[in-house]
């Protein structure tokens, strides 16, 4: 059970970091969506260890709503056609942002290390807060707003990924109510983001030839 | 032993432009091309070794003499790394991991020396783009080999290949997994397949190219088999050590080494079409996006170490 955790919480590691390498939008969507269904591979996998229905439709709803409909969602937002859509200039290089986010993640290890730790008991409990904190950093790394959107979703991927391993008896509901709660909010935030994209802006023409 | 060690030096110094020559051959037919035969490689050697050799007026005797050192250490490399054996052969206790390393590096000095030393732009625009990418690809290698001596509590590559070979639970490992993607990315690296176009002979990308352009004849033939040969050397170790450490013979046993000789070519050209694949449909950085790849690949073998202290 454990190796299986951490599989899929080291894949949502090195999810994150090829979001940070990554400067196209419709990429990191993609990526989110396909950490999403790791996440679902999880809970699946948990359904059947801990033989409860819950967490079954719990899997299949991360799977349909975070995999599939929000992922699709964003795409269909994006103002122009989804493969153009990139930041050029992001707030600092990539390099440097790939090589922050795994200082994040060393980090994270060492902040559960000497505070949760003592009371959750499981060392591996680390990754889902590593995850919070990339997350979180993808958020401020980045300008475009959708990518920051993605940002805030891999918080909250991570967040599934720790109630669901390390607190399984938590209600239902409040789980459940977590995932729909996320179409709301990507709802609100696609539209804003479309009255952004469509506000006047200078021309930016000049970046679009930039590597 | 020592038959076995000059019969692998053959078996690399020989099969080596093959393995380069069946990759640019797939790499053709992926773009459906008909391309050169696997056996070019071969041809230009002879075409090669056939022609006089000119050397600069201004350069000194680094010039004439390094393809030879930099030739000789790839065979003193082949002669300690596991390629058809997981037992050590005559001159495989003479150097661990770290010695191997070293040697790679040396070679790679010696190659800056000669090429800086042919006193061309060209061959010092190369220099400059090779010794900033192998600063960078150095680390993660040196990161790469502490997380095997963790695993194998050894520097020995075959030793490591021993453990891979009898324990499934290091196999399975995700420390294990992480440090062979990490040397697979540094491994497209080395060999000039990414990030950057580096065989080709054009200004923007060129490396291993410019190097060389000063050289002729034979000279020239000595580069490009030490360089046909380095790239023989790290996908062996690659599958023998990294990924496929399977089937490699750990006792001295003439037959199953002979078997395995096949077996070995056989994997080599599955890890050829790998790489062709990979050349053909993963887009080129450009030079300055080679920080980005370098760091993922760094992320990679740091990550390892995080999964072993998870993992306890």
């Amino acid at each position: 059970m454990n190796d299986f955790f951490m599989l899929i919480g080291f894949s949502e590691i090195l999810l994150v970091i090829f979001m940070q390498w990554e400067v196209y939008v419709a990429k990191i969507i993609k990526t989110f969506s396909i950490s999403s269904y790791a996440v679902s591979v999880f809970l699946l996998y948990l359904s059947f260890v801990q033989h409860s229905y819950l967490v079954l439709i719990l899997a299949i709803l991360t799977a349909v709503i975070r995999g599939f409909f929000i992922p699709n969602f964003i795409l269909k937002r994006l103002a122009r056609d989804p493969w153009r859509e990139r930041e050029s200039k992001p707030i600092m290089g990539t390099a440097s942002s790939i090589i922050i986010s795994l200082v994040i993640a060393i980090f994270a290890y060492v902040l559960y290390e000497a505070t949760m730790l003592n009371f959750i008991g499981v060392l591996s409990g680390a990754i889902p807060i590593a995850l919070v904190f990339q997350g979180a950093f993808l958020v401020i790394s980045r300008r475009n707003a959708f990518i920051q959107l993605v940002g805030y979703m891999v918080m909250e991927n991570a967040a599934f990924l720790f109630t669901g391993y390390l607190f399984p008896d938590l209600p239902f509901s409040v789980e459940a109510g977590t995932v729909l709660d996320l179409i709301g909010v990507v709802m609100i935030s696609g539209i804003i983001m479309r009255m952004r994209e469509n506000s006047p802006k200078k021309s930016d023409d000049i970046d679009e030839l930039r590597g | 032993m020592l038959a076995l060690s000059v019969i692998q030096l053959v078996y690399v110094l020989a099969l080596a432009p093959l393995i380069a020559g069946i990759i640019s051959t797939i790499e053709e037919r992926i773009e459906s091309k008909r391309g050169p035969s696997i056996f070019q490689p071969y041809y230009d050697l002879l075409k090669l070794f056939r022609k006089e050799n000119v050397i600069p007026a201004k350069s000194s005797p680094i010039f004439r003499i390094g393809p030879y050192v930099t030739f000789s250490l790839y065979m003193l490399l082949t002669l300690v790394l596991p390629i058809i054996t997981a037992f050590p052969l005559q001159f495989g206790p003479v150097v661990d991991f770290i010695g191997g390393g070293l040697t790679f590096g040396a070679a790679a000095t010696f190659k800056k020396l000669m090429a800086l030393d042919s006193r061309s732009n060209y061959a010092h625009l190369g220099t400059s783009r090779s010794a900033s990418i192998g600063a960078l690809s150095e680390p993660i290698t040196v990161l790469i080999f502490i997380m095997l001596g963790v695993i194998s509590k050894t520097n020995n590559p075959y030793i490591i290949n021993n453990v891979l070979q009898t324990s499934m639970t290091w196999y399975l490992s995700l420390v294990h997994w992480f440090v062979a993607a990490a040397f697979f990315m540094v491994l497209l690296v080395e060999t000039g397949k990414l990030p950057i176009e580096s065989h080709s002979t054009a200004e923007l990308g060129a490396i291993d190219q410019s190097m060389e352009i000063e050289y002729s004849g034979s000279d020239l033939a000595f580069f490009k088999w030490g360089g046909y040969a380095k790239q023989f050397l790290l996908m062996s170790v690659f599958l023998n050590v990294y990924t496929v450490p399977f089937w490699v013979p750990m006792k001295m046993n003439f037959d199953s080494v002979f078997i395995y000789m096949g077996i070995q070519l056989l994997k080599l050209v599955g890890l050829a079409i790998v790489f062709a694949f990979f050349e053909e449909s993963v887009s080129k950085f450009r030079l300055l996006k080679n920080f980005d790849y370098i760091a993922v690949a760094f992320s990679m073998a740091f990550l390892s170490f995080l999964v072993f202290s998870i993992s306890g």
